[in-house]
C-alpha cells in the first residue's frame, strides 16, 4: 500500500483490500456449549445398555431362579432378586427397552394427533375453531387418570401398543392447543397464501410451511412427552392397570413394590425407580434445552 | 345493573355447556363400556352364570339394565340417573351411588387439605424465589423443584411407606383411621401425613415454578421503579404492588389445576388404599365395574366445573380488571415444565 497520512489521495491496485469471510469456523466444543452434556452422556449410557441388553445382563431376564427369592444385592446378583427370583440387574436393562418404546410410542402418538389436530383447527374458520377447541377443553375437565383409567379398563388385557396407544389418545390437548395458537399466528402470511393460490392442499402446506414454522416452539413439549408416556406407563403397571407382570419393563417390575414393602426388600423398589427417574431427569434437561429463552429485561427490583 | 345481568348470563351459559358436556361424555362412557370385552353378567353373578338356563339370563340382564340394543339401554340409564339411581355396582353389588357415597368425603378432605396446602406452601416459594432470583439459592431450589416433579408420585410413595412405617414405624402406611378409631381426629391426621407430603411434593414445584415466573413478569414493570424510588424496601414492593397485580393469576391457576390435583389425589389414594373415590375408581376399572366408573366420572366432572365457576367469582370479587371479560380455562394452561 502506498501512500501516507497527509495525502487526500491513496493510490489503490487490484488487491487494495481482500476481505475474509466474517464467518468464522465454530470450534466443536463451541457449538456443544449450553446444551445438557451431562444429561445427554448419562441417557446415551442408559439408552444403549438397553440396546445391547444381551451383552450387558449376567442372568435371563425372563428366568426364575427359585432358590434365589428376594436375595439382597450380592456379587451375584448386582441388584438383587425379586420375591419371583428374577434378577433384577438384567431386568432393568431388559426392561428399559419396553419402558423407552412406549416413551416414543406415546410421543409419536401425541405428536401426530396434537400437530394434525391443532393444523386442522388453526386454519379451520372460527366457527369450526371454537367448536374443535371445546373437545380439549371437555377432556382437561376429567382428571387425565380418570380417562386412562376408563380407556385402559375398556381395553383389556394390555400390550406395548395398546398401553402407548391410551396414553398417547389422552395426553394430545396441550401440544394441540399450541400449535394451534402459533398457526393462527402464521396463517394469513404472504407465503401460506401464495402456496394456497398455487393450489397446494392441506397437507402441502402444514408440511412444507406450517410445521417448519412452530417445531421449535413444540419441541419442548415433544420431548418432554416422552418423559411424560414412560412414567404414565409405570404408574398404571404399579396400579395394575398396565402391562402384565410377564412383559418386563421398568413399571411392571414396580408393579412388586407392593410386596416388597411386606417383605421389607428395599432393592426392588430402589433400583428400578432410580434409573426410572434418571431417564425422566435426563429427558426433562434435553427438552429444557429446546425452549426458547425469553428475552429477559433486567429486573428493577 | 348491566354486569349483573352479564354474569347470570355467563352462569348459565356454563352452566349449560357443562350439562351438554357430561351429557355427551356420559354417552361415550356408556358406548365404550358395553363394547368392552369382558360380559358384565359374568363380573356381576361370577360363575353362577354358566349354571343359569337361558330365560334366568334373560331375566338377569333385564333386571341388570343390560338388554335391548345400545341406544335404548342408554335412555334407560339416563332416565334413570336423572331420578338419583346410577345403576347397581357389579363389583360391589350395591346401588353405585351408595358406594361412592360415603368415599367422597374421604377424597374431598385428602384433596381440598392437599390443594390448600400445595398452593400456599408454591406461593410462599415462589414469592422467596422471585426476591431472590437468579442468586445460588434460587437455582439451587429450581434443580431440586424441577427434579422432585418428575419423581412419579407413586414411587416417591412407596419409597415414603419404606422409610417411614416399615423401618422406622413413625407413620401408618395406609387407610384413613384404625380400625374403630374413626373419629379419632389425631388418628385420621396421623394417617394423611404420607398422602399429604407424597401429593404436595409432586406438585409444589409445577405450581410454584409457574406463580415465580409471572412474579418475575411483574418485578420488571415500570411501577416497581416508583415504588423502589418511593422508598419501599424489596419485601414491601413484592408483597405489597407486585403480589397484589399477581393474585387473580394465581387464582386462574388454582381453577385450571383442580383436575390435575385430582389425579395426584387419586394416585395418592391408591399407593396408600385410602378410602376415596380414587382408590375406588383403580378398584372398579380393574373390575370393569362401568355403572361406578362413570359416576365418579360424572362426580368429578360436577367437582372440577363447579370449582372452576366458583374461581371466577373469587377472581371478579378481587380484580375488577377481570369483570366482563372472558376467563377461557386453556389461556393460562402451562405447557410447562411438566406435562
Amino acid at each position: 500500500m502506498e501512500g501516507n497520512a497527509t495525502d487526500p489521495f491513496v493510490l489503490v491496485g487490484a488487491n487494495y483490500k481482500t476481505y475474509e469471510s466474517a464467518e468464522k469456523k465454530i470450534s466443536f466444543w463451541q457449538q456443544i456449549k449450553g446444551m445438557p452434556i451431562l444429561s445427554m452422556v448419562i441417557l446415551g449410557i442408559i439408552i444403549l445398555g438397553c440396546i445391547f441388553a444381551e451383552q450387558v445382563y449376567n442372568h435371563d431376564p425372563t428366568g426364575f431362579y427359585l432358590q434365589n427369592l428376594n436375595q439382597p444385592p450380592n456379587s451375584e446378583f448386582y441388584f438383587g432378586t425379586d420375591s419371583l427370583g428374577r434378577d433384577i440387574y438384567s431386568m432393568i436393562w431388559y426392561g428399559g427397552r419396553v419402558s423407552i418404546l412406549i416413551g416414543l410410542l406415546g410421543m409419536a402418538i401425541i405428536t401426530v394427533i396434537g400437530v394434525i389436530y391443532g393444523c386442522v383447527s388453526g386454519t379451520a374458520n372460527s366457527r369450526v375453531d371454537s367448536i374443535m377447541m371445546r373437545i380439549p377443553e371437555l377432556m382437561n375437565s376429567i382428571p387425565n387418570l380418570l380417562l386412562i383409567l376408563l380407556l385402559t379398563s375398556v381395553m383389556g388385557t394390555q400390550n406395548i401398543v395398546k398401553i402407548s396407544f391410551v396414553i398417547g389418545v389422552t395426553g394430545w390437548c396441550g401440544l394441540a392447543r399450541i400449535v394451534r395458537s402459533e398457526v393462527r399466528q402464521i396463517r394469513s402470511s404472504e407465503y401460506v397464501l401464495a402456496a394456497q393460490c398455487m393450489g397446494s392442499g392441506f397437507f402441502h402446506i402444514m408440511i412444507k410451511h406450517l410445521i417448519p414454522n412452530f417445531i421449535s416452539t413444540i419441541m419442548f413439549v415433544v420431548v418432554s412427552s416422552i418423559g411424560l408416556s414412560i412414567s404414565m406407563e409405570s404408574t398404571l403397571s404399579f396400579l395394575g392397570l398396565g402391562l402384565p407382570i410377564d412383559v418386563v419393563s421398568w413399571g411392571s417390575m414396580l408393579s412388586l413394590a407392593n410386596k416388597a414393602l411386606l417383605s421389607n426388600s428395599w432393592w426392588v423398589i430402589i433400583f428400578p425407580g432410580v434409573f426410572l427417574i434418571t431417564t425422566l431427569v435426563c429427558v426433562t434437561n434435553i427438552a429444557y434445552y429446546f425452549r426458547k429463552e425469553t428475552n429477559k429485561r433486567e429486573s428493577y427490583l | 345493573m348491566n354486569s349483573k345481568s352479564m354474569l347470570i348470563e355467563k352462569i348459565v351459559k356454563r352452566t349449560l355447556w357443562f350439562l351438554l358436556s357430561m351429557l355427551l361424555l356420559s354417552i361415550v362412557v356408556f358406548y365404550f363400556a358395553r363394547l368392552a370385552p369382558g360380559d358384565p353378567l359374568e363380573s356381576y353373578y361370577g360363575d353362577a352364570v354358566e349354571s343359569m338356563t337361558s330365560p334366568e339370563l334373560d331375566a338377569a340382564r333385564e333386571r341388570l339394565g343390560l338388554d335391548g340394543p345400545i341406544a335404548l339401554q342408554y335412555v334407560k340409564w339416563i332416565s334413570n340417573a336423572v331420578q338419583g339411581d346410577f345403576g347397581m355396582s357389579l363389583k360391589y353389588k350395591m346401588p353405585a351411588l351408595a358406594v361412592i357415597a360415603p368415599l367422597i368425603g374421604n377424597t374431598l378432605v385428602l384433596g381440598g387439605t392437599a390443594y390448600i396446602l400445595v398452593f400456599v406452601l408454591a406461593t410462599i416459594l415462589a414469592l422467596f424465589c422471585a426476591m431472590h432470583e437468579d442468586t445460588w439459592i434460587d437455582r439451587i431450589i429450581c434443580k431440586v423443584g424441577t427434579a422432585a416433579y418428575y419423581i412419579p408420585s407413586f414411587w416417591l410413595g412407596v419409597v415414603l411407606v419404606l422409610i417411614f412405617s416399615i423401618n422406622l414405624g413413625w407413620l401408618p402406611s395406609s387407610g384413613a383411621y384404625d380400625i374403630g378409631k374413626s373419629d379419632d381426629l389425631f388418628n385420621r391426621i396421623q394417617h394423611m401425613i404420607l398422602p399429604l407430603t407424597v401429593m404436595i411434593l409432586s406438585h409444589l414445584w409445577y405450581y410454584a415454578y409457574m406463580i415465580r415466573n409471572k412474579l418475575l413478569d411483574e418485578i420488571r414493570k415500570e411501577y416497581v421503579l416508583l415504588a423502589k424510588s418511593k422508598g419501599c424496601t424489596k419485601s414491601e414492593v413484592v408483597l405489597k404492588h407486585c403480589f397484589r397485580n399477581v393474585a387473580p393469576t394465581i387464582v386462574n391457576i388454582m381453577a385450571i389445576s383442580i383436575p390435575h390435583v385430582l389425579s395426584g389425589t387419586f394416585i395418592a389414594e391408591a399407593v396408600f388404599n385410602y378410602p376415596g373415590i380414587g382408590a375406588l375408581s383403580v378398584t372398579s376399572a380393574k373390575y370393569h365395574d362401568y355403572n361406578l366408573l362413570m359416576l365418579i366420572v360424572l362426580i368429578t366432572g360436577v367437582m372440577v366445573v363447579s370449582s372452576s365457576i366458583i374461581a371466577q367469582f373469587i377472581n371478579e370479587a378481587i380484580d375488577p380488571r377481570m369483570k366482563l371479560t372472558e376467563v377461557t380455562a386453556w389461556k393460562e394452561t402451562p405447557q410447562t415444565p411438566l406435562s
